[in-house]
């Protein structure tokens, strides 16, 4: 083989394992309007296992081949968790294309596992869309998840004479990649619109 | 005698408060399992002096207080704001994110449509009542 055709065969062979890493890392560069996108930086998620609100288990696997939106909050949050699930629902509505509405899934993890039972996570989710996955477990199983995508969430004046206390917690929308990777961040205040056109931007370039 | 003289006082007060428009009232519905809502509207005082708000109440829920939601450090929370005060000639906005109107335990469940009347009081003792609706 002489230089050129060893020149050819290396170029062949890093433009082949670019484009495969381009292709299964779901990675692709994307300008986002509402968000950061992680890209290359994107992390796997540690394994974890929550309940869903039909008493299913929700884990690492069950969010692979879809791009996941989560959202952190708890039933009890008159004002903050409303408006994004409200958002994340016009969200739903504002996408035009079916093979991207098709690819995103919308989950809402509660941080207050004692009062979100799956029945009460079941009402409240499908009350903004049929399609929402409500999922909580016990703080030893939330916090693994949670630590990983940099979500902190604290109970705030809970003592057992106080059954209305408050969860402070992240406001801001996880992006999973269909890998189960940690892809990308919407910060609060998040608008329903931009939402739909970034999360169809991502659908249709990766 | 009492009850022209009741009726006298509830009058006054509701005169004395043309000063304060409020508009775009209404509360976030929620499902039933949910014993809270949110409510908002727009406070324009049209006069020169300030107005302060330092308590609101509704037959409908067990208690109404002024909260707002503050972000610190990516952390979203929630804060009581006892005193609502809105200078002369400016607007004051209860929205989503924001500052907002925590009704707690309602007596009912809440749907669409419904009209949940509200009453303020005003640091001067004055009173004004409003109906605010249940949005979706």
């Amino acid at each position: 083989m002489n230089k050129s055709s060893i020149a050819l065969v290396a170029l062949v062979a890093l433009v082949a394992g670019f484009s495969i890493s381009w292709f299964i890392g779901s990675n692709k560069p994307v300008e986002l309007e509402a968000g950061t996108w992680f890209g290359e930086q994107a992390r796997a998620l540690p394994e974890f296992e929550l309940v869903d609100q039909n008493n299913q288990p929700l884990t690492r696997d069950r969010l692979k081949g879809k791009w996941n939106l989560i959202f952190f909050g708890y039933t009890h949050c008159p004002d903050i968790c409303p408006t994004s699930l409200q958002t994340l629902a016009d969200m739903m509505k504002a996408i035009d294309d079916p093979d991207v509405v098709d690819a995103v899934r919308v989950y809402f993890v509660s941080v207050d596992p004692e009062r979100d039972t799956p029945e009460v996570l079941a009402s409240y989710v499908s009350y903004f869309n049929p399609g929402f996955v409500g999922a909580t477990a016990a703080m030893g199983q939330l916090h693994p998840l949670t630590r990983s995508l940099g979500i902190a969430h604290e109970f705030r004046n809970r003592t057992t004479d106080n059954p209305a206390y408050d969860v402070d917690h992240s406001a801001a929308i996880v992006l999973v990649n269909p890998a189960a990777e940690f892809a990308g961040l919407f910060g609060a205040p998040q608008d329903p619109l931009a939402l739909a056109r970034d999360m169809t931007r991502i659908v249709e370039y990766n | 005698m009492q009850r022209p003289l009741l009726a006298l006082l509830m009058i006054i007060p509701l005169a004395a408060l043309a000063d304060l428009e409020i508009s775009d009232a209404w509360i976030k519905n929620l499902p039933a399992s949910v014993p809270v809502r949110a409510g908002y509207l727009t406070l324009r005082n049209l006069t020169k002096k300030s107005v302060t708000i330092v308590g609101a109440i509704s037959p409908g829920f067990a208690s109404v207080e002024i909260h707002r939601s503050v972000s610190q450090d990516g952390m979203a929370r929630m804060e009581a704001v006892p005193k609502l005060q809105i200078e002369g000639g400016t607007t004051v906005r209860l929205e989503p994110g924001g500052l907002h109107l925590m009704m707690m335990q309602p007596a009912q469940p809440t749907s669409p449509g419904e009209l949940y009347r509200i009453t303020f009081e005003y640091a001067d003792g004055s009173r004004q009542s409003l109906q605010m609706e249940v949005r979706k």
